[in-house]
């Protein structure tokens, strides 16, 4: 290299619109029309006092909202389902969280892997599977109860409590990952410097970790809290035959009956969507706030408690929500699905392949299964890409009010699907390109509802990517496309692979917005099988169930394998 | 609340009048007049275009029925004619209604052949426009009341009657109940189940048993707090397993496929009468697949279409069709006292009201 | 301030950059002359950082201009900004910020295929600058791999790779031990000189400074506190800031007394004590503050001759600092530090003589 280098050698000549610039503008555009178009229908059917068939509205006003509170009990139920579903959500996750990160049991590699599969099962499944258990009649375990001699039932899982528990049993493993990555993001010098003053465990435990990791904790009960307010799966199966309404399923009611009550599931959706959206506010200032414990910092392994032979103990409290949130509910289903009317105590008479059968035959699960293999595919790699430069743009750029562009991205988290997909029935109802009842509606459908988790992800990666990587990509003369293909996306790759895998599951599980978009054309999996559950027997809709989750299953560990291998660098 | 489906007193008058006027034997003149030529296809006369319909290939039907029912229906149909695959759309015949107007409000126009089960949605529907003037040459074998009015929108493509079912390890047969009346005691407490409000036949039970017992049999039976299902599959299930005592809207369709499986159950027909609906089938205006869906109707409506729905066990509906056998069982349905509205005026009338109060009993 | 060099390359003229309501930097300017190093010293926070990455393209400012070479590279009034990548710097980032998925090799071929370049010639370039920090050995290997000190020499090399006029240097060795510290000053000084480019450098390291720059700026709260040679700073210090944060110094304030001509001057604190210094041409007001280096006031059990400032003290404390001594005095109504090499000769409540040359009372400006 000579000493009388030219000054600065020219890149490349000066550009009116920057790749960049065209990039950020297109996401913008599509980020609008997906989410706010729904959401504009929906407040517009709220407001609608004017004849319930007549589009558009003729006349506006708060009727509907005046209306609730004659529904009340029906809001009490939310909250006190929701309330007693996150405890007990919190209580499942918090317990394995600190099993698992913070005491020496044993085999801990392999439980935090497995904690991840109650979220797979899906709380339809469970709920299937505990009706089948809890009912008070004919379940499975007051059957049992019966025969050693107890008396009417020992459990009743069609009651709010019961409803709760299959709720709590599969948010636990969300609940799980949040509280884990508060417990690994504080500094165990912390908790050493209490040691050195002679604070025994328990006293260290107490009043040095417990308040350290409280905002985070508390950060995830929020969240947690907003999720069990939208979930409406456990409640449909197991509320409405006990007549137990909460408002998901309320709404669900009142756009299915004969004749619909359209403003007034538009009101009731709002209402939701206002308590969700405060939660999801007060979630992200906790978050944000400069608490001790750094959520986005770097990973520390924390202290390990050496508990003895209770070891033992805490490995057992693992498996046993392992077993009551995987295991049971399967061998429940199986137990159930090859019988011809499912008893805890069948005579051999009683067992058939029959309902499997019928189900490979019914042309809903061929269809469907594939429907949803195919969508799942397609919005994972589409979210994937969307959710990628939209967190590039929100986290990296320079973009004025990309705030509320976060905001608005974050958005469809506040709304319960179920109310998301009523809003875009209307929105794509009306829209010039007939999508409506396609598989595209439920395309853009899952991409919108999907976008909070995908950005989530993603910008959790992207955070802890140095930004000097790129920076120094910059000074040394690339361009911003080029430093994406060769420098950000090459280190972002395992976030992206993660990603993908995430949306999949979760677009292969969605229910509340399939249910209200499907079309004959484009039946998807998990309505398909609330449809089979209120139209046909429970051993029938077992098999079906059963099929579906091993198809799914076993695609999905083949996707994880390929990704496992294509997520290292550097090789 | 502001929806308005019911039909003017007008109308009915007229359609009620029309019914008693029209001799049968003008249906096959009507159906030539159509336009529309002739041909004997297997066993029965269609004026769809059956060419013309192997080419559309597929059509969609929307029906009320439970999924596997509306699967055997389409897979029978296919066995006949292999060319043309049926899709379908299941919901509950007042969802279905909301959707299916919906989508037409909308301008979308997806479904081909749609299926209620009960009338006054039925004839809603003619009255919006819903259903395209096609008369079938297989009208000739339907008495004029169970045609609409004018014909050529739906047909009664059956009917289904309810009665009580118990569940046999729970009641004691002593106890178990006699008559209608007997659904009111207050054993049943917590244990007794119906269907839901969007349920045409639901619709039907109480209209006709409060025109007998009264306003107040209702309310009674509201202390019960009923539970309220989407599909007889589901009450004959909760039946069977002993989640509920007993089935108040007990259908007859849905008990023989139960017994089959060695339930424990037990159906009443109470002597006061067993309240009847009629399903009603019609091919929808602008309908993608017109003859797909014609030759599919002209189908239903043929002795093979309706042997299928009274023998298929999903189905075992009772068929209206002059010439039809006897349902399994040996039973025909003029062999039960069948109690169906009369006055179609106060029925349309009362629908507003059963809605609200149904829901009301069942918790929302 | 000393004089600016002839033909500048960097020229930095009334910079402002502004956070929001914060601001971080204001009227900030300076010149770097071909093959100099200009160092921007200060306390974290001062603004160093801010104005070299401002310098680099990473930041915008929001007032003020930036030349390199002649060129316009930014210029608030004329709505000028030249994006990072077209400015043609190079820079060495604190964290190094090699990028863990490629190799060494291809981290220092980055700029050069960035550029177009590709073939034999890319690979003389690559091991070229890999000759110059001594890892070519390493070429192949995953820059995961590498230790703190052997990224730190490939994030050089990989700024010697193309051609550029200025190499930006952002921290290089604050996070490296203090022996491999000492050494790579040596090795980057001897770098730079050797390729006759021009080196912005940050530190917050007063010894890097000193030992490595050409001219220092010293800068605090996004001021500018004083720009001259390490020579100039470390005698002549301008402000107290620079006083004290450049070695350790003592602060003597007081009235100036009249009559004193040219550049000496008089000052009597409020204890009545006379101390003589110098003015060095700075404006001179009714009151005056003196820096006086704890290296250079001198202690001696007797009185010694020819000096104009001595005065009898008090030893207070003496603390011994290994290569140093600090021993603490009273003297004119306040505490004096002094610091001598050797052995701590005195001890609490000695008697001793305090002397200091005046031209080693430095007054100061502001």
């Amino acid at each position: 290299m000579s000493a009388t280098a030219p000054a600065h050698p020219a890149i490349a000549g000066p550009r009116l619109i920057t790749g960049q610039g065209l990039a950020m503008a297109l996401v913008i555009a599509v980020l609008a029309v997906f989410v706010l178009y729904p959401i504009y229908y929906l407040l517009q059917a709220a407001f609608d006092v004017g004849g319930a068939d007549i589009r558009p509205p003729t006349a506006y006003g708060l009727d509907n909202f005046a209306a609730l509170p004659k529904y009340q009990t029906v809001m009490l139920n939310t909250v006190m389902v929701a309330l007693a579903a996150t405890v007990m959500a919190l209580v499942f996750g918090f317990v394995t969280a600190w099993i698992l990160t913070r005491t020496n049991v044993p085999f801990a590699g392999a439980l935090e892997q497995l904690m991840a599969v109650p979220y797979y099962v899906t709380p339809l499944l469970g709920a299937l599977a505990w009706s089948l258990l809890g009912a008070p009649e004919s379940g499975f375990i007051n059957q049992l109860w019966r025969h050693f001699g107890g008396s009417e039932a020992l459990i009743d899982i069609t009651s709010p409590m019961g409803i709760a528990w299959v709720m709590a049993l599969f948010e636990g493993s969300v609940a799980f990952v949040m509280i884990s990555a508060v417990m690994t993001s504080m500094d165990p010098s912390l908790e050493e410097a209490a040691q050195m003053t002679g604070a025994g465990r328990w006293r260290t435990m107490l009043t040095i970790t417990l308040p350290l990791v409280a905002p985070g904790v508390l950060g995830a009960t929020i969240f947690v809290f907003a999720e069990m307010l939208g979930s409406f799966s456990a409640a449909l199966v197991l509320g409405t035959p006990s007549r137990f309404y909460v408002i998901t399923t309320a709404i669900y009611h009142f756009v299915s009956q004969y004749p619909p009550r359209l403003p007034l599931a538009a009101a009731m959706g709002v209402s939701l969507f206002a308590v969700m959206f405060v939660m999801l506010w007060l979630y992200r200032r906790i978050v944000m706030r400069k608490s001790y414990v750094t959520i986005s910092g770097k990973a520390f392994r924390p202290r390990v408690m050496d508990v003895g032979w209770l070891r033992w103990l805490l490995f057992g409290v693992c498996v046993l929500y392992l077993v009551l949130s995987v295991l049971l509910p399967i061998l429940t289903l199986l137990f159930a699905s090859v019988q011809k009317l499912a008893v805890a105590f069948p005579k051999a008479a009683n067992f058939t392949l029959d309902n499997f059968r019928q189900a490979l035959a019914l042309n809903a699960i061929k269809t469907a299964m594939t429907n949803s293999l195919l969508l799942g595919m397609i919005t994972a790699t589409l979210g994937v890409v969307f959710t990628g430069l939209l967190a590039w743009m929100i986290q990296r750029s320079r973009l004025p009010g990309r705030g509320v562009l976060e905001y608005i991205a974050m958005f469809p988290q506040a709304v319960p699907r179920l109310v998301f997909a009523f809003g875009m029935m209307w929105a794509w109802l009306v829209f010039p390109i007939p999508i409506y009842g396609t598989f595209w509606v439920l395309l853009i459908a899952y991409l919108t509802v999907f976008l909070p988790l995908g950005l989530r992800t993603i910008s959790g990666v992207i955070m802890q990517l140095d930004r000097s990587l790129d920076e120094c990509g910059q000074v040394s003369g690339a361009s911003w496309g080029h430093r994406l293909r060769t420098i950000t996306i090459p280190l972002l790759k395992p976030g992206l692979l993660a990603a993908w895998l995430l949306i999949f599951v979760a677009s292969v599980r969605e229910l509340g917005a399939s249910i209200l978009l499907m079309g004959p054309d484009s039946k998807v999996l998990t309505p398909a099988i609330v449809e089979a559950w209120f139209s046909s027997s429970s051993e029938l809709t077992a098999a079906m169930a059963l099929i579906q989750t091993a198809v799914i299953g076993v695609v999905l560990a083949l996707f994880t394998s390929l990704t496992r291998r294509a997520s290292r660098y550097g090789a | 609340m502001s929806d308005k489906t019911t039909t003017t007193r007008r109308q009915t008058l007229k359609a009620g009048l029309a019914l008693a006027t029209l001799p049968f034997a003008g249906l096959i003149r009507q159906a030539e007049a159509q336009n529309r030529p002739l041909t004997k296809v297997l066993d029965f006369t269609t004026a769809a275009d059956v060419a013309k319909a192997e080419a559309e290939g597929e059509f969609t039907f929307y029906s009320h029925d439970s999924e596997p029912a509306i699967a055997g229906i389409l897979e029978a149909f296919n066995k006949d004619f292999p060319k043309i695959k049926g899709k379908y759309v299941r919901a509950q015949n007042g969802s279905l209604f909301s959707r299916v107007t919906a989508e037409r409000s909308a301008g979308r126009f997806v479904a081909d052949v749609i299926q209620f089960s009960e009338l006054s949605t039925a004839m809603d529907f003619q009255k919006r426009g819903g259903y395209t003037a096609y008369v079938s040459p297989q009208s000739e074998f339907y008495a004029p009341e169970h045609l609409s009015n004018p014909v050529g929108n739906f047909f009664w493509i059956g009917v289904t009657f309810v009665g009580i079912a118990y569940n046999t390890d729970k009641v004691k047969a002593e106890d178990a109940p006699r008559d209608w009346p007997d659904i009111l005691k207050p054993a049943w407490q917590n244990g007794i189940s119906v269907k839901q409000s969007n349920s045409g036949t639901q619709f039907v039970q109480w209209f006709e048993l409060r025109k007998i017992y009264g306003e107040k049999f209702w309310q009674d039976f509201a202390k019960l707090r009923p539970r309220g299902f989407d599909s007889r599959v589901q009450l004959y299930d909760r039946l069977a397993k002993g989640d509920d005592k007993v089935c108040a809207l007990a259908e007859y369709a849905g008990y023989l496929l139960h017994k089959e499986k060695g339930a424990p159950i037990a159906f009443v027909s109470p002597p006061t009468g067993l309240p009847a609906g009629p399903l009603l089938c019609g091919v929808a205006d602008k309908a993608p697949n017109g003859e797909a869906a014609r030759l599919f109707l002209d189908w239903q409506m043929s002795l093979r279409g309706q042997k299928h729905q009274q023998t298929h066990p999903m189905l075992y509906y009772g068929s209206v069709r002059k010439d039809a056998p006897p349902m399994p069982g040996g039973a025909r349905l003029s062999d039960y006292k069948l109690l169906a509205p009369k006055d179609l005026d106060a029925y349309t009338a009362a629908r507003d009201t059963f809605t609200k109060e149904w829901n009301g009993m069942l918790g929302l | 301030m000393a004089n600016p060099p002839a033909a500048p390359v960097i020229e930095v003229e009334n910079l402002s950059i502004r956070y929001g309501a914060v601001t971080a930097v204001e009227g900030v300017g300076f010149r770097a002359g071909k093959g100099e190093q200009l160092t921007l010293l200060g306390p974290s926070g001062c603004g160093k950082t801010s104005t070299m990455r401002a310098v680099a393209g990473l930041e915008k400012p929001s007032a003020g201009s930036i030349r390199i070479d002649g060129t316009v590279m930014f210029d608030a009034d004329a709505g000028i900004n030249v994006p990072a990548e077209r400015r043609g710097l190079s820079m060495v980032f604190q964290s190094y910020a090699i990028w863990p998925h490629m190799t060494v090799f291809d981290n220092v071929a980055y700029g050069l295929r960035v550029r177009g370049e590709s073939g034999a010639t890319l690979k003389e370039k690559v091991h070229h600058a890999l000759d110059l920090v001594k890892m070519t050995q390493f070429a192949g290997r995953n820059a995961s791999a590498l230790s703190g000190g052997q990224q730190q020499r490939v994030a050089l090399a990989r700024a010697c790779a193309f051609p550029s006029s200025v190499i930006l240097f952002d921290e290089p060795l604050s996070n490296l031990d203090a022996k491999l510290r000492a050494e790579m000053r040596i090795e980057l000084r001897d770098l730079q000189r050797r390729l006759g480019v021009t080196a912005l450098y940050v530190t917050h390291d007063l010894e890097e400074a000193l030992a490595m720059s050409d001219r220092i700026v010293v800068m605090s709260h996004g001021h500018i506190e004083q720009n001259g040679t390490p020579a100039d700073i470390y005698n002549h210090p301008r402000t107290a800031f620079v006083a004290d944060f450049v070695g350790s110094s003592n602060l003597v304030s007081g009235t100036v007394l009249p009559g004193s001509g040219g550049d000496a001057i008089v000052v009597r604190t409020a204890a009545g004590t006379l101390l003589h210094g110098i003015a060095l041409g700075r404006p001179v007001g009714a009151e005056a503050t003196l820096s006086l280096r704890t290296v250079h006031l001198a202690l001696s059990p007797a009185r010694p001759a020819g000096e104009i400032n001595v005065w009898p003290v008090t030893v207070r404390q003496s603390v011994f600092l290994g290569d140093l001594s600090q021993v603490h005095v009273g003297w004119g109504g306040q505490e004096l530090v002094i610091r001598e090499t050797g052995a701590c000769r005195f001890a609490p409540g000695d008697a001793a003589f305090l002397s200091i040359a005046p031209e080693h009372c430095v007054l100061l400006e502001g």
